[in-house]
């Protein structure tokens, strides 16, 4: 088997809009949770989110964007992807080939249009400018066309682990030969729609929230995207790849259709199948990027899944300290905060955590920290049980 | 008899609220467990009974730890109904 | 190369199959809607949360995964949409309540991933579990990832599906986008039909697949999958197919056309059609409406048709006749742009 690697990275989040951006950020350990300024809700004021700071106009503009129908999802896709395959030097012509794959990962599609989609789908209208663009495969059909990408295109969801699924899969499309490259990753916008759903499953936190904390409760929304371009490392000798992705699994916790299962199967065979493919030990894992959303029930079941998997867990943390949760977006950002790590051979740290869980006593990593790193593994778990792992390692 | 229509209302609810197919007010006695193995009720039906009472009595229950002392069977959530109902 | 060893469906028909045109179901104003069974199989505690899509998808599935011998490996299923019904019904809530307190149950069904997800809860199945939602390229997608799967693991069985339901909602959104017909057309007529738009259609149909040609049912050859504006394009990528997929001299004896009676998207498929000048030519949509993922039906179809060697005479447009039928090539086509080829044998 052929290994494959990431040759270009693209993200956008609260933190900043380039992966520098948020580098730079996450050394820093600055927090990009606050409450609303440009999504308006009932809880602009009350509950904080991970908002990124640009406005619709401002992106559309950037890129030149004067079709109708594209939503704030399409956009911050848009945004990450253009990053990526220019910083992995793909050409147009390479984006149009037939052996390019476009897999793309979102939860809320064009539902952040709540209220045009309330209109549209109750026929109270002539039709908006959004009527084909509120489902989920409506971002990657856009940007299908608008980059003219004629290779496999697809899009997964499955929750919170969407676009951890999308880069599976679109390294598993190179192994097989159906495709030269993949650009895979996700996006997801702040939408009334998700930030009700949680609500209503109180498990928003009224306040920043704490990782692993034994005070924490809940998670904070967030919005953003981030694509990888992932190629085969014998095709690529020109380029110097940032990492191999070496290791991957999917997994079903089959327990409950909003929570996770008291000992984490499904965290537990995510992680184990990962490693296993990956043809390491556990013990050769030296950081993990923990889904660690803050929620009581995640992050206590995520810390017994480690302690059964790792006999000394390793160092982790919990971006979404930083950035809030970007559901379908996260597992590529998270990705992308991985590869970081790995090429800058650093450690970012957990922010808000004072006290561990009384059960697990597991603590996250409090502090930047440079120190050789070689394998690096992001957890990613969604709603309904779905659940998966990824492993980077050095090139 | 006003208590045993205020649960008989309840009852109809709370089978509308849960859509608990196949039951009748009948089904549910005044002293049976909501959460227990007969009704198969869990987490997400109690967070649509703490609706229910927002709208149907306007009762507004914020601490889940008083949630859970209300929401013991329709016995418990009819005198908590009385006490605070506000429509 | 999958084998497949079960198939079940939830579709407009009793039977997908169905033998003559008079025990067809008819569209009510322009809508195929499923018949749904009694789902028997599901726990009433679990029936009462879900939406249609969840139920037509676990119900249609449960029976395959209680009947198969072999353990299931994992849960791969295509659906655009997912529970749309529950998606809208949460945003109206959101909406009227102007986004008070709000009840969960909806907002949990409503995400596409709930199928699968509930399909794993109820067989205990801790494998590979996924939903793909690339609109009209969901069930192909899906179906591409079992062949990868079944390669990686030769030894593995997996549950493959594809759902869909229609919701007034949903009706409105692609009728308001000028997919649907604004006249009335039934079903019986879809082809006679010069106008644009097609029937709304909604259904599920789950698959046993494995790498095992003992007791197959039929066998999925191949898969092609495209993004295209352009009728050319179409063509030479079908050529293109047949070449790499067929043996010397062998010929489809079945072309089984997703034509949908959109007078729009016509010369899609009468350019494939003038290619498969050997094949008789047929059609599947007056049966089941159009929908994202309407092409796991056709291929529920398929497989019928090659394991009984039955093609009754209303899916008919062009009868070259065959002693029997051992190759059917399903051409389906979405919204003008996605479109797909699946190779199935006997």
């Amino acid at each position: 088997m052929s290994r494959i690697v990431v040759t270009g990275i693209g993200v956008i989040t609260a933190l900043g809009d380039s992966a520098a951006a948020n580098r730079a950020a996450l050394k820093d350990g600055q927090c990009g949770i606050s409450f609303l300024e440009l999504f308006p809700s009932r809880y602009s004021e009350t509950l904080r989110f991970g908002e990124v700071k640009i406005s619709n106009e401002q992106l559309k503009q950037k890129f030149d964007i004067t079709d109708k129908g594209v939503t704030r999802t399409s956009l911050l896709a848009i945004h990450a992807f253009e990053e990526a395959i220019e910083d992995s030097g793909l050409t147009k012509e390479q984006l149009a080939s037939y052996d390019t794959a476009l897999i793309g990962a979102n939860t809320v599609g064009g539902m952040c249009l709540t209220d045009e989609l309330y209109h549209d789908a109750n026929n109270d209208t002539e039709g908006s400018e959004y009527i084909s663009s509120y489902d989920i495969g409506s971002v990657n059909l856009y940007m299908q066309k608008r980059y003219n990408i004629k290779g496999i295109g697809n899009t997964i969801n499955t929750a919170c682990s969407s676009s951890a699924n999308a880069i599976m899969y679109g390294a598993r499309l190179i192994q097989h030969g159906l495709a030269q490259r993949a650009i895979v990753g996700g996006a997801d916008s702040l939408a009334k729609f998700t930030i009700n759903g949680f609500n209503s499953l109180h498990i928003l936190s009224p306040e920043i929230c704490r990782p692993f904390d034994i005070d924490r409760q809940g998670l904070n929304l967030g919005e953003g995207a981030a694509f990888l371009v992932l190629e085969k490392e014998e095709e690529v000798i020109s380029k110097k790849p940032y990492v191999v992705l070496s290791g991957y699994c999917n997994a079903s916790d089959a327990f409950h259709p909003s929570s996770l299962s008291d000992e984490g199967d499904g965290p537990y065979l995510a992680m184990q199948g990962a490693v296993q493919f990956a043809g390491l030990n556990t013990s050769d894992i030296d950081f993990v990027n923990a889904h660690g959303t803050g929620t009581v029930n995640n992050d206590e079941v995520e810390s017994k899944a480690m302690s059964r998997l790792f006999e000394t867990v390793p160092a982790f943390s919990s971006t979404k300290s930083n950035t809030g949760h970007t559901l379908g977006a996260s597992g590529a950002v998270e990705a992308v905060y991985s590869i970081l790590s790995l090429k800058h051979q650093e450690l970012y740290p957990s922010l808000q955590f004072e006290t561990a869980i009384e059960s697990t006593g597991l603590k996250p990593l409090q502090e930047y920290i440079q120190q050789p790193v070689q394998h690096v593994m992001s957890n990613s778990f969604g709603f309904g049980g779905n659940c998966s792992s990824l492993i980077f390692s050095r090139a | 008899m006003e208590n045993e229509e205020l649960k008989h209302k309840l009852k109809e609810q709370i089978i509308k609220y849960l859509n608990l197919l196949e039951k009748t007010p009948a089904d549910i006695k005044d002293d049976q467990v909501l959460f227990g193995e007969e009704l198969g009720l869990d987490s997400i039906d109690s967070v649509e009974l703490i609706v229910l009472l927002e709208r149907e009595y306007g009762i507004k229950i914020k601490d889940p730890k008083e949630g859970r002392k209300v929401l013991v069977d329709v016995n418990t959530m009819a005198d908590y109904i009385k006490e605070h109902r506000t429509r | 190369m999958i084998y497949v060893h079960q198939i079940a469906a939830v579709s407009p028909q009793r039977d997908l199959l169905v033998e003559t045109i008079d025990e067809v179901n008819e569209s009510v104003n322009n809508i195929l809607k499923v018949v749904e069974p009694p789902y028997e199989g599901i726990p009433l505690s679990i029936l009462r949360r879900m939406g249609k899509a969840v139920r037509m998808g676990v119900g249609a599935a449960l029976p395959l995964i209680k009947n198969t011998t072999v353990p299931l490996n994992g849960i791969v299923i295509g659906t655009a949409n997912g529970g749309m019904e529950d998606c809208i019904k949460f945003l109206n809530q959101v909406i009227e309540f102007e986004e008070g307190t709000l009840t969960p149950t909806n907002f949990v069904q409503s995400t596409p991933n709930a199928i699968a997800a509930q399909l794993s809860l109820l067989s205990s199945n801790k494998g590979y579990n996924i939903t793909h939602v690339n609109r009209g390229l969901a069930f192909e997608n899906a179906l591409l990832d079992v062949w990868m799967l079944l390669k990686e693991n030769p030894s593995h069985t997996y549950l493959l599906g594809g759902v869909e339901e229609i919701s007034s909602y949903n009706y409105n959104i692609d009728h308001l986008a000028n997919w649907f017909k604004d006249e009335e057309v039934s079903n019986k007529k879809l082809y006679h039909s010069t106008s644009k738009g097609t029937l709304s259609g909604e259904g599920a149909a789950m698959f046993i697949v494995n790498n095992d040609p003992q007791d197959a049912i039929a066998k999925i050859d191949a898969l092609h999958l495209m993004h295209a504006e352009d009728v050319s394009e179409v063509k030479s990528q079908l050529i293109h197919f047949l070449n790499k997929h067929l043996g010397k001299g062998e010929l489809v004896d079945v072309f089984l056309s997703g034509e949908s009676g959109d007078i729009r998207f016509v010369s899609f498929f009468q350019n494939c059609e003038h290619h498969m000048k050997d094949s008789t030519i047929a059609r599947f949509k007056h049966l089941t409406g159009d929908f994202a993922t309407v092409s796991a039906l056709s291929l529920n179809i398929a497989c019928q048709v090659v394991n009984k060697n039955i093609l009754p005479d209303h899916l008919i447009k062009i009868n070259r006749h065959k002693h029997s039928v051992n190759t059917v090539l399903i051409y389906n086509l979405h919204k003008g742009v996605q479109h797909s080829f699946m190779l199935v044998r006997k």
